[in-house]
């Protein structure tokens, strides 16, 4: 395999000892068919112990190793280096606080999840002997794209609303919001009307549509939140007829 | 939280979105740039269009097309304005959609008094 | 081991300057501007209309000065591009579930665009035989 010598550019941050990040860079001999990660992974191995980011499963199915690369959010076990000239920078997932080097704080995110209610609000829990739920394939289609997020949070340092305000819910929280509303299994929706129809949910959405396009794994969140905006916005005017649920 | 109210007025602009997307540049074309250029010199002459926008049906769609366009772009223009760091909203919200409401306003009064 | 999480800034006015995603989304929402002016100009008309022969005729010679003709070429093209910015949303927009498939995006876009054109014709026809 033939090698080719890379000029990483990688934003550093050592909370105990700076004041802010600064960029530090490595010559790295590299293989033709290596991605970032392997990149990174060679500069912690050989020649700088210190520098901290997150990976795990090295296939794009894990969500753990996102980083901004030349300008765009992806996954740095699918950023390969034949796709890149010249030098390449590496720096931590904008739009949040940077913990350790590439390693970003996430917790605001893993509170927005949990506020969504990620998972089956049934009519009645059903006990294993009641045996399983059925679900038809189209059932199945209606929301499996979205089922395919894994939390890699690209889409939230692509996006600027995110960016311009932290207390925007975000595109993966409500896309998953959408893959429960979607399931024919759940009747949360109204559950979770209180978070996704907030001033900070779908509302602060104004279809900038750049989560969908860095998104590794096609969820499409953009498309999610205006679906979301159709339906919700039919359930808010309804609510004020008579009848209608509040 | 509460759900938020900019459910109706993202109503309209998605109406509103949809309608101008079809028919504003054919009008934009007839009213503007056609006679510009010397085309349907006739079709904007006074007699024409009296008897034109005389017709009930043809007021109706007018209507319905300056009002849509006019509560999509105030909506618009409340998200472009926090786009460009404009942090008031609520002020913005109010000023907007006033404008966008004299504008419904104006438009049924104009087209009953000809 | 004490933390101190370091929080990049956004730029609230420049952001969108920084790649030509954000530069074409404030683009198509600009059009919005064109649009409001727009729909005022025909408000206008239309009382000038209401207002006789002699309103009317002035309100004509202001569209077509010089420049009334550069805002409406603006216009034109701002509309055009929230037109096709508008058509390629919808897919996303509204996902029609039929059976175990959704109907094709390319579909979707194409109809729309066959309407637009349509609409554009039944138009032209009413302006060039009236």
């Amino acid at each position: 395999m033939s090698q080719r010598q890379i000029e990483l550019e990688v934003l550093r941050y050592r909370p105990e000892m700076d004041d802010k990040p600064f960029f530090q860079t490595y010559q790295v001999p590299c293989e033709e068919e290596w991605v970032v990660l392997d990149a990174l992974n060679y500069v912690k191995d050989e020649m700088d112990r210190t520098l901290s980011y997150r990976w795990s499963c090295h296939m794009f199915v894990c969500g753990s190793c996102g980083m901004v690369i030349n300008g765009e959010p992806k996954l740095s076990c699918k950023a390969f280096l034949r796709d890149y000239k010249g030098k390449i920078r590496v720096e931590p997932l904008a739009n949040f606080p940077i913990e350790r080097d590439l390693v970003i704080v996430q917790d605001d995110f893993i509170e927005k999840l949990e506020s969504v209610k990620p998972y089956i609000v049934a009519k009645q829990e059903k006990r294993v002997e009641d045996g399983e739920y059925l679900q038809t394939p189209a059932q199945l289609k209606a929301y499996k794209q979205y089922s395919m997020c894994i939390n890699c949070l690209l889409c939230y340092s692509a996006c600027p609303q995110y960016g311009l305000d932290e207390k925007f819910v975000g595109p993966a929280a409500l896309a998953l919001a959408h893959r429960y509303n979607m399931d024919s299994r759940d009747v949360g929706r109204s559950a979770r009307e209180h978070v996704v129809a907030s001033h900070d949910g779908i509302w602060a959405c104004s279809f900038v549509g750049a989560c969908s396009v860095v998104c590794p794994k096609d969820v499409d969140p953009a498309g999610a939140i205006q679906q979301t905006k159709f339906t919700s916005a039919v359930d808010y005017v309804t609510s004020f007829l008579p009848g209608g649920k509040r | 939280m509460a759900r938020s109210a900019k459910a109706v007025p993202w109503f309209l602009f998605a109406a509103g979105g949809t309608v101008i997307a079809f028919i504003l540049p054919v009008m934009i074309f007839v009213t503007g740039l056609a006679p510009a250029v010397g085309l349907f010199g006739d079709a904007l002459s006074y007699e024409t269009m009296q008897a034109f926008v005389g017709n009930w049906l043809i007021k109706l769609i007018l209507l319905g097309v300056i009002v849509l366009a006019a509560w999509h772009a105030a909506h618009r223009l409340r998200v472009c304005a926090h786009d460009f760091g404009i942090r008031a909203d609520h002020t913005v919200a109010i000023v907007v959609y006033s404008v966008a409401a004299i504008a419904t306003a104006a438009t049924i009064i104009a087209l009953l008094m000809i | 081991m004490s933390r101190k999480p370091y929080v990049r800034e956004v730029p609230k006015t420049t952001w969108f300057l920084k790649q030509s995603r954000y530069q074409h989304y404030m683009l198509h929402e600009i059009s919005s501007i064109f649009v409001a002016i727009y729909t005022g100009i025909l408000i206008v008309g239309l009382f000038r209309l209401a207002q006789g022969p002699e309103a009317w005729n002035g309100w004509l010679a202001a569209v077509t000065s010089p420049i009334g003709i550069v805002f409406h070429v603006l216009a034109f093209v701002f509309a055009l591009l929230h037109t096709t910015s508008w058509f390629k949303a919808v897919p996303q927009a509204m996902r029609i579930q039929r059976g175990e498939s959704f109907v094709p995006g390319n579909l979707i876009v194409g109809v729309h665009y066959g309407v637009w054109a349509a609409v554009s014709v039944v138009v032209l026809l009413l302006a060039g035989v009236a």
